[in-house]
Protein backbone atom coordinates (compact mmCIF):
# COMPACT_ATOMS: atom_id res chain seq x y z
CA UNK A 1 0.00 0.00 0.00
CA UNK A 2 3.09 2.48 0.85
CA UNK A 3 4.74 2.17 -1.86
CA UNK A 4 1.54 2.45 -4.20
CA UNK A 5 0.86 5.90 -2.69
CA UNK A 6 4.65 7.09 -2.78
CA UNK A 7 4.20 6.43 -6.87
CA UNK A 8 0.72 7.90 -6.78
CA UNK A 9 2.81 11.12 -4.89
CA UNK A 10 5.64 10.94 -7.90
CA UNK A 11 3.04 10.74 -9.96
CA UNK A 12 1.83 14.10 -8.57
CA UNK A 13 5.31 15.68 -8.84
CA UNK A 14 4.60 18.14 -11.28
CA UNK A 15 1.51 19.41 -9.49
CA UNK A 16 3.83 20.07 -6.27
CA UNK A 17 6.87 21.81 -8.35
CA UNK A 18 3.97 24.00 -9.55
CA UNK A 19 3.07 25.30 -6.01
CA UNK A 20 6.92 25.52 -5.58
CA UNK A 21 6.84 27.89 -8.33
CA UNK A 22 4.02 29.49 -6.36
CA UNK A 23 5.21 29.55 -3.30
CA UNK A 24 8.59 31.00 -4.94
CA UNK A 25 6.53 33.61 -6.80
CA UNK A 26 4.65 35.12 -3.99
CA UNK A 27 7.44 35.08 -1.37
CA UNK A 28 9.44 36.73 -4.02
CA UNK A 29 6.90 39.07 -4.56
CA UNK A 30 6.91 39.86 -0.91
CA UNK A 31 10.51 39.76 -0.60
CA UNK A 32 11.29 42.67 -2.86
CA UNK A 33 8.19 44.66 -2.27
CA UNK A 34 8.92 44.20 1.38
CA UNK A 35 12.64 44.88 1.47
CA UNK A 36 11.84 48.20 -0.39
CA UNK A 37 9.16 49.14 1.84
CA UNK A 38 10.39 47.85 4.97
CA UNK A 39 13.77 50.17 4.23
CA UNK A 40 12.38 53.40 3.06
CA UNK A 41 9.53 52.92 6.30
CA UNK A 42 12.94 51.70 8.98
CA UNK A 43 15.05 55.12 7.53
CA UNK A 44 11.75 57.30 8.87
CA UNK A 45 11.16 55.03 11.59
CA UNK A 46 15.00 56.30 12.66
CA UNK A 47 14.29 59.56 11.22
CA UNK A 48 13.83 62.89 12.18
CA UNK A 49 10.00 63.38 11.32
CA UNK A 50 8.73 62.68 14.86
CA UNK A 51 4.77 62.20 13.16
CA UNK A 52 6.64 60.03 10.72
CA UNK A 53 8.00 57.90 13.64
CA UNK A 54 5.02 57.69 15.03
CA UNK A 55 3.29 56.17 12.39
CA UNK A 56 5.68 54.23 11.21
CA UNK A 57 5.61 52.61 14.89
CA UNK A 58 2.17 52.80 15.11
CA UNK A 59 1.43 50.17 11.70
CA UNK A 60 4.74 48.25 13.34
CA UNK A 61 3.02 47.10 16.55
CA UNK A 62 -0.50 46.92 14.79
CA UNK A 63 1.07 44.15 12.45
CA UNK A 64 3.20 42.48 14.58
CA UNK A 65 0.37 42.56 17.18
CA UNK A 66 -1.91 40.69 15.03
CA UNK A 67 -2.18 37.22 13.67
CA UNK A 68 -0.80 36.77 10.19
CA UNK A 69 -3.72 34.78 9.46
CA UNK A 70 -6.22 37.30 10.49
CA UNK A 71 -4.61 39.65 8.49
CA UNK A 72 -4.54 37.72 5.39
CA UNK A 73 -8.30 37.28 5.81
CA UNK A 74 -8.98 41.37 6.67
CA UNK A 75 -7.40 41.31 2.88
CA UNK A 76 -8.98 39.25 1.28
CA UNK A 77 -12.32 38.76 2.99
CA UNK A 78 -12.82 41.79 4.50
CA UNK A 79 -11.80 44.71 2.19
CA UNK A 80 -13.94 43.50 -0.75
CA UNK A 81 -16.76 44.73 1.80
CA UNK A 82 -15.78 48.21 1.49
CA UNK A 83 -15.02 47.89 -2.60
CA UNK A 84 -11.82 46.54 -3.58
CA UNK A 85 -12.00 43.35 -5.17
CA UNK A 86 -8.49 41.31 -4.76
CA UNK A 87 -7.58 37.52 -6.38
CA UNK A 88 -6.39 35.70 -4.07
CA UNK A 89 -3.03 35.92 -5.63
CA UNK A 90 -2.15 39.63 -5.23
CA UNK A 91 -4.22 39.32 -1.71
CA UNK A 92 -1.49 37.16 -0.60
CA UNK A 93 1.28 39.37 -1.93
CA UNK A 94 0.07 42.42 -0.25
CA UNK A 95 -0.53 40.54 3.56
CA UNK A 96 2.96 39.27 3.05
CA UNK A 97 4.65 42.39 2.15
CA UNK A 98 2.98 43.94 4.22
CA UNK A 99 4.22 41.64 7.18
CA UNK A 100 7.46 41.28 5.79
CA UNK A 101 7.85 45.24 5.80
CA UNK A 102 7.11 45.56 9.47
CA UNK A 103 9.20 43.10 10.30
CA UNK A 104 12.61 44.71 8.07
CA UNK A 105 11.71 47.83 9.63
CA UNK A 106 12.61 47.31 12.98
CA UNK A 107 15.62 45.59 11.54
CA UNK A 108 16.77 48.40 9.56
CA UNK A 109 15.74 51.00 12.03
CA UNK A 110 17.98 49.03 14.44
CA UNK A 111 20.89 49.03 12.17
CA UNK A 112 20.49 52.56 11.83
CA UNK A 113 20.32 53.34 15.33
CA UNK A 114 23.50 51.44 16.29
CA UNK A 115 25.80 53.87 13.89
CA UNK A 116 27.61 55.86 16.33
CA UNK A 117 26.22 59.28 17.17
CA UNK A 118 30.25 60.12 15.93
CA UNK A 119 29.70 59.27 12.60
CA UNK A 120 26.94 61.93 11.95
CA UNK A 121 28.64 64.16 13.56
CA UNK A 122 31.98 63.86 11.56
CA UNK A 123 29.74 63.94 9.01
CA UNK A 124 27.23 66.77 9.82
CA UNK A 125 30.40 68.83 10.56
CA UNK A 126 31.89 68.04 6.95
CA UNK A 127 28.47 69.69 5.67
CA UNK A 128 26.79 67.14 4.17
CA UNK A 129 23.57 66.68 4.14
CA UNK A 130 21.26 64.70 5.91
CA UNK A 131 20.03 62.57 2.77
CA UNK A 132 24.29 62.04 1.82
CA UNK A 133 24.48 60.80 5.57
CA UNK A 134 22.75 58.24 5.10
CA UNK A 135 23.79 57.83 1.95
CA UNK A 136 26.96 57.58 2.09
CA UNK A 137 28.01 57.24 5.80
CA UNK A 138 25.15 55.60 8.00
CA UNK A 139 23.89 53.21 6.01
CA UNK A 140 26.93 51.35 4.73
CA UNK A 141 27.55 51.04 8.35
CA UNK A 142 24.39 49.89 9.26
CA UNK A 143 24.18 47.14 6.61
CA UNK A 144 26.62 45.13 8.61
CA UNK A 145 24.07 44.79 11.25
CA UNK A 146 21.13 44.70 9.10
CA UNK A 147 22.31 41.92 6.76
CA UNK A 148 22.56 38.87 8.77
CA UNK A 149 18.87 39.32 10.18
CA UNK A 150 17.54 40.22 7.28
CA UNK A 151 18.52 36.99 5.31
CA UNK A 152 16.77 35.09 8.40
CA UNK A 153 13.54 37.54 7.85
CA UNK A 154 13.54 36.16 4.41
CA UNK A 155 13.42 32.39 5.37
CA UNK A 156 10.41 33.36 7.92
CA UNK A 157 8.52 34.96 4.83
CA UNK A 158 8.85 31.27 2.71
CA UNK A 159 7.49 29.86 5.65
CA UNK A 160 4.85 32.39 6.51
CA UNK A 161 3.61 32.43 2.81
CA UNK A 162 2.16 28.77 3.57
CA UNK A 163 -0.68 30.30 5.51
CA UNK A 164 -1.71 32.19 1.82
CA UNK A 165 -2.84 28.77 1.10
CA UNK A 166 -5.89 29.12 3.38
CA UNK A 167 -6.94 31.71 0.57
CA UNK A 168 -7.01 29.56 -1.94
CA UNK A 169 -3.25 29.97 -3.01
CA UNK A 170 -2.24 27.01 -4.97
CA UNK A 171 1.24 27.28 -3.36
CA UNK A 172 3.20 24.02 -1.66
CA UNK A 173 1.06 23.88 1.41
CA UNK A 174 -2.12 23.66 -0.34
CA UNK A 175 -1.08 21.24 -3.39
CA UNK A 176 -0.57 19.20 -0.10
CA UNK A 177 -3.67 19.78 1.02
CA UNK A 178 -5.35 18.70 -2.32
CA UNK A 179 -2.87 15.56 -2.97
CA UNK A 180 -3.91 14.47 0.50
CA UNK A 181 -7.06 13.59 -0.29
CA UNK A 182 -6.25 11.78 -3.41
CA UNK A 183 -3.30 9.56 -1.64
CA UNK A 184 -4.39 9.29 1.99
CA UNK A 185 -0.94 9.21 3.60
CA UNK A 186 -0.47 12.92 5.71
CA UNK A 187 2.67 11.87 7.05
CA UNK A 188 4.42 10.96 3.24
CA UNK A 189 2.58 13.89 1.98
CA UNK A 190 3.69 16.83 4.01
CA UNK A 191 6.91 15.45 4.68
CA UNK A 192 7.30 15.88 1.14
CA UNK A 193 5.85 19.33 1.49
CA UNK A 194 8.20 20.10 4.56
CA UNK A 195 10.61 18.90 2.36
CA UNK A 196 10.45 21.43 -0.46
CA UNK A 197 10.29 24.15 1.86
CA UNK A 198 13.25 23.68 3.77
CA UNK A 199 14.74 22.97 -0.07
CA UNK A 200 14.21 26.91 -0.60
CA UNK A 201 14.73 27.95 3.12
CA UNK A 202 18.25 25.74 3.54
CA UNK A 203 20.18 28.10 1.38
CA UNK A 204 18.93 30.89 3.02
CA UNK A 205 19.66 29.87 6.30
CA UNK A 206 23.30 29.35 5.29
CA UNK A 207 23.65 33.08 3.63
CA UNK A 208 22.09 33.98 7.02
CA UNK A 209 24.91 32.04 8.78
CA UNK A 210 27.65 33.50 6.59
CA UNK A 211 26.85 36.56 6.71
CA UNK A 212 26.47 36.77 10.35
CA UNK A 213 30.00 35.64 10.62
CA UNK A 214 31.55 37.89 8.38
CA UNK A 215 30.09 40.84 9.15
CA UNK A 216 31.32 39.96 12.53
CA UNK A 217 35.23 39.15 11.17
CA UNK A 218 34.88 42.55 9.23
CA UNK A 219 33.94 44.45 12.42
CA UNK A 220 36.97 43.24 14.39
CA UNK A 221 39.48 45.87 15.03
CA UNK A 222 42.82 43.94 13.53
CA UNK B 1 36.39 85.73 12.22
CA UNK B 2 34.66 84.35 15.41
CA UNK B 3 32.22 86.14 17.42
CA UNK B 4 30.27 85.01 20.72
CA UNK B 5 27.83 87.97 22.05
CA UNK B 6 26.46 86.83 24.94
CA UNK B 7 25.51 83.16 24.09
CA UNK B 8 23.51 81.27 26.46
CA UNK B 9 23.36 76.99 26.11
CA UNK B 10 21.21 75.19 28.98
CA UNK B 11 20.72 70.87 28.66
CA UNK B 12 17.64 71.37 30.74
CA UNK B 13 18.60 73.17 33.88
CA UNK B 14 21.91 73.19 33.35
CA UNK B 15 23.70 76.80 31.86
CA UNK B 16 26.06 75.11 29.65
CA UNK B 17 27.10 78.36 28.33
CA UNK B 18 26.50 81.49 30.57
CA UNK B 19 26.58 84.89 28.88
CA UNK B 20 29.80 84.17 26.80
CA UNK B 21 31.73 86.94 24.91
CA UNK B 22 34.22 86.23 22.77
CA UNK B 23 36.27 87.53 19.51
CA UNK B 24 38.74 85.60 17.62
CA UNK B 25 40.54 87.29 14.74
CA UNK B 26 41.98 85.71 11.32
CA UNK B 27 44.76 83.93 12.29
CA UNK B 28 44.64 83.32 15.79
CA UNK B 29 44.86 80.74 17.66
CA UNK B 30 42.86 79.93 20.94
CA UNK B 31 43.40 77.31 23.02
CA UNK B 32 39.90 76.26 25.31
CA UNK B 33 41.21 75.35 28.92
CA UNK B 34 39.07 73.91 32.25
CA UNK B 35 37.67 71.68 34.32
CA UNK B 36 35.52 68.61 33.22
CA UNK B 37 31.67 69.82 32.67
CA UNK B 38 32.98 73.44 32.32
CA UNK B 39 31.49 73.81 29.13
CA UNK B 40 35.03 74.12 26.75
CA UNK B 41 33.78 71.73 24.13
CA UNK B 42 30.37 72.87 23.94
CA UNK B 43 31.61 76.32 23.03
CA UNK B 44 33.18 74.81 20.34
CA UNK B 45 30.34 72.41 19.14
CA UNK B 46 28.23 75.65 18.98
CA UNK B 47 30.21 76.85 16.10
CA UNK B 48 29.34 74.74 13.45
CA UNK B 49 26.08 74.39 15.01
CA UNK B 50 26.83 70.75 16.36
CA UNK B 51 25.03 72.32 19.02
CA UNK B 52 22.47 74.81 18.68
CA UNK B 53 22.42 77.73 21.30
CA UNK B 54 19.20 78.99 22.67
CA UNK B 55 19.94 82.73 23.20
CA UNK B 56 23.01 85.22 22.46
CA UNK B 57 24.51 86.27 18.65
CA UNK B 58 27.42 83.98 17.08
CA UNK B 59 28.65 84.94 13.63
CA UNK B 60 31.64 82.59 12.10
CA UNK B 61 33.00 84.51 8.78
CA UNK B 62 29.91 87.45 8.81
CA UNK B 63 27.28 84.43 9.05
CA UNK B 64 24.93 84.34 11.67
CA UNK B 65 24.84 80.87 13.07
CA UNK B 66 22.32 81.59 15.67
CA UNK B 67 19.53 81.95 13.10
CA UNK B 68 17.53 78.81 12.72
CA UNK B 69 16.56 79.88 8.81
CA UNK B 70 20.66 80.03 7.40
CA UNK B 71 21.70 77.25 6.03
CA UNK B 72 24.61 75.62 7.42
CA UNK B 73 26.09 73.61 5.14
CA UNK B 74 28.06 76.68 3.68
CA UNK B 75 29.93 77.43 6.89
CA UNK B 76 30.09 73.99 7.88
CA UNK B 77 32.49 73.49 4.75
CA UNK B 78 34.45 76.05 5.93
CA UNK B 79 35.09 74.83 9.27
CA UNK B 80 37.06 71.68 9.93
CA UNK B 81 36.66 69.92 13.44
CA UNK B 82 38.43 67.41 14.78
CA UNK B 83 36.88 65.04 17.62
CA UNK B 84 38.52 63.57 20.64
CA UNK B 85 37.45 60.24 19.26
CA UNK B 86 38.32 60.70 15.39
CA UNK B 87 35.05 59.73 14.29
CA UNK B 88 36.89 57.88 10.84
CA UNK B 89 34.34 56.29 8.89
CA UNK B 90 35.74 52.89 9.32
CA UNK B 91 33.88 51.67 5.93
CA UNK B 92 36.59 53.73 3.50
CA UNK B 93 40.30 54.01 3.65
CA UNK B 94 42.13 56.88 4.66
CA UNK B 95 42.09 58.46 0.95
CA UNK B 96 38.12 58.11 0.58
CA UNK B 97 37.79 59.24 3.81
CA UNK B 98 39.56 62.44 2.66
CA UNK B 99 37.48 62.76 -0.70
CA UNK B 100 34.29 61.81 0.51
CA UNK B 101 32.91 65.58 1.80
CA UNK B 102 34.79 67.12 -1.22
CA UNK B 103 33.04 65.00 -4.17
CA UNK B 104 29.98 65.65 -1.97
CA UNK B 105 29.57 68.67 -0.51
CA UNK B 106 31.53 70.66 -3.11
CA UNK B 107 30.80 68.41 -6.07
CA UNK B 108 34.66 68.13 -7.20
CA UNK B 109 35.54 65.83 -9.80
CA UNK B 110 37.21 62.87 -8.48
CA UNK B 111 40.56 63.22 -9.87
CA UNK B 112 40.19 66.78 -8.30
CA UNK B 113 39.44 65.22 -5.04
CA UNK B 114 42.07 62.59 -4.58
CA UNK B 115 44.64 65.10 -5.58
CA UNK B 116 44.10 67.27 -2.91
CA UNK B 117 43.55 64.14 -0.36
CA UNK B 118 46.42 62.87 -1.64
CA UNK B 119 48.50 65.87 -0.74
CA UNK B 120 47.09 66.47 2.72
CA UNK B 121 47.79 63.10 3.84
CA UNK B 122 51.07 63.87 2.38
CA UNK B 123 51.17 66.90 4.22
CA UNK B 124 50.42 64.75 7.48
CA UNK B 125 52.86 62.45 7.19
CA UNK B 126 50.49 59.25 5.94
CA UNK B 127 51.67 59.33 2.38
CA UNK B 128 51.97 55.01 2.81
CA UNK B 129 49.02 55.15 4.68
CA UNK B 130 46.02 56.42 1.93
CA UNK B 131 44.68 52.40 1.09
CA UNK B 132 44.62 52.03 4.86
CA UNK B 133 41.39 51.50 6.62
CA UNK B 134 40.92 53.10 9.99
CA UNK B 135 41.03 49.93 11.88
CA UNK B 136 44.53 49.45 10.19
CA UNK B 137 46.06 52.81 12.00
CA UNK B 138 47.39 53.32 14.81
CA UNK B 139 45.13 56.33 17.19
CA UNK B 140 47.44 58.64 16.22
CA UNK B 141 47.47 58.04 12.78
CA UNK B 142 43.89 57.86 12.68
CA UNK B 143 43.70 61.80 13.83
CA UNK B 144 46.01 62.27 11.63
CA UNK B 145 44.01 61.39 8.90
CA UNK B 146 40.96 63.41 10.42
CA UNK B 147 43.00 66.09 10.24
CA UNK B 148 43.73 65.74 6.77
CA UNK B 149 40.34 65.14 6.39
CA UNK B 150 39.22 68.47 7.47
CA UNK B 151 42.13 70.12 5.69
CA UNK B 152 40.80 68.59 2.36
CA UNK B 153 38.23 71.17 2.42
CA UNK B 154 40.47 74.22 2.49
CA UNK B 155 38.55 75.26 6.01
CA UNK B 156 39.25 79.12 6.69
CA UNK B 157 39.03 77.86 10.69
CA UNK B 158 40.15 74.69 12.58
CA UNK B 159 38.27 73.69 15.37
CA UNK B 160 40.04 70.96 18.27
CA UNK B 161 38.06 68.87 20.66
CA UNK B 162 40.10 67.22 23.11
CA UNK B 163 42.22 66.30 19.94
CA UNK B 164 44.94 64.34 21.37
CA UNK B 165 43.04 63.22 24.84
CA UNK B 166 42.10 59.18 23.41
CA UNK B 167 45.88 59.07 22.56
CA UNK B 168 48.25 56.92 24.02
CA UNK B 169 51.49 59.45 25.13
CA UNK B 170 53.91 58.08 22.53
CA UNK B 171 51.10 59.19 19.83
CA UNK B 172 50.67 62.80 21.20
CA UNK B 173 53.56 64.47 19.98
CA UNK B 174 52.67 63.13 16.29
CA UNK B 175 49.20 64.71 16.37
CA UNK B 176 50.61 67.64 18.30
CA UNK B 177 53.30 68.38 15.50
CA UNK B 178 50.53 68.42 12.50
CA UNK B 179 48.52 71.49 14.49
CA UNK B 180 51.67 73.64 15.75
CA UNK B 181 52.32 73.30 11.78
CA UNK B 182 49.17 74.13 10.73
CA UNK B 183 49.10 77.34 13.14
CA UNK B 184 52.30 78.71 12.32
CA UNK B 185 50.81 78.54 8.67
CA UNK B 186 47.97 80.96 9.90
CA UNK B 187 45.11 78.69 10.12
CA UNK B 188 42.65 80.56 12.72
CA UNK B 189 42.45 77.40 15.28
CA UNK B 190 40.01 77.16 18.79
CA UNK B 191 41.43 74.16 20.28
CA UNK B 192 39.98 72.19 23.47
CA UNK B 193 43.29 70.99 24.72
CA UNK B 194 45.16 70.33 28.15
CA UNK B 195 48.19 69.82 26.43
CA UNK B 196 50.20 73.38 27.96
CA UNK B 197 53.74 72.94 25.60
CA UNK B 198 51.32 73.51 22.78
CA UNK B 199 48.93 76.23 23.91
CA UNK B 200 52.64 78.07 25.03
CA UNK B 201 54.37 77.64 21.75
CA UNK B 202 51.64 78.13 19.86
CA UNK B 203 48.22 79.88 21.20
CA UNK B 204 47.72 83.70 20.88
CA UNK B 205 45.57 83.46 23.79
CA UNK B 206 44.36 80.88 26.31
CA UNK B 207 40.87 80.92 27.50
CA UNK B 208 40.27 79.41 30.96
CA UNK B 209 36.35 78.15 31.65
CA UNK B 210 34.14 77.04 34.19
CA UNK B 211 30.72 75.94 34.75
CA UNK B 212 30.16 77.39 31.12
CA UNK B 213 31.95 81.16 31.75
CA UNK B 214 34.66 82.28 30.59
CA UNK B 215 36.62 83.25 33.86
CA UNK B 216 39.99 84.36 31.88
CA UNK B 217 41.17 85.61 28.72
CA UNK B 218 45.09 85.94 29.00
CA UNK B 219 48.21 85.46 26.70
CA UNK B 220 49.83 81.65 27.51
CA UNK B 221 52.98 82.61 29.20
CA UNK B 222 50.52 85.25 31.25
CA UNK B 223 48.08 82.42 32.28
CA UNK B 224 50.61 79.60 33.33
CA UNK B 225 52.75 81.33 35.07
CA UNK B 226 50.33 83.74 36.43
CA UNK B 227 46.43 83.27 36.61
CA UNK B 228 44.65 85.88 37.86
CA UNK B 229 41.67 84.14 39.45
CA UNK B 230 41.73 81.61 42.69
CA UNK B 231 40.03 79.07 40.47
CA UNK B 232 42.61 79.34 37.47
CA UNK B 233 45.26 78.94 39.96
CA UNK B 234 43.73 75.52 41.23
CA UNK B 235 42.97 74.68 37.79
CA UNK B 236 46.29 74.64 37.19
CA UNK B 237 47.76 73.20 40.21
CA UNK B 238 45.88 70.43 39.31
CA UNK B 239 46.48 69.45 35.61
CA UNK B 240 50.63 70.20 36.28
CA UNK B 241 50.92 68.19 39.52
CA UNK B 242 48.58 65.28 37.76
Amino acid sequence: MWSFYFHELMRSMPFFLKGVYMTVAVAGLSLIFGTIIGFIAGILRAGRNKPARFIVGAWVDLIRGTPFLVQVFIIFFILPGIGIELEAFPAAVIALTNLTASFICEIVAGGIIAVPQGQREAATAAGLSYYQQLRFIVLPQAMRTILPPLVGQYVLLVKDSSVVSAIGVVDITRVGWLTVQRVPEGLMVFGLVGLLYFAICYPLINLSGFLERRMTVASTKL
Amino acid sequence: MISFKNVNKWYGELHVLNKVDLEVEKGEVVVVCGPSGSGKSTLIRCINRLEPIQKGELFVDGMAVHDKKINMTKIRADIGFIFQSFNLYPHMTALENTTIAPLKVKKMKREEAEKIGRKMLTRVGLADRMDHYPTQLSGGQQQRVAIARGLTMKPKIMLFDEPTSALDPEMIHEVLDVMRDLAKEGMTMMAVTHEMGFAREVASRVIFMDEGTIIEVAPPNDFFTNPQTDRGKTFLQSILTH
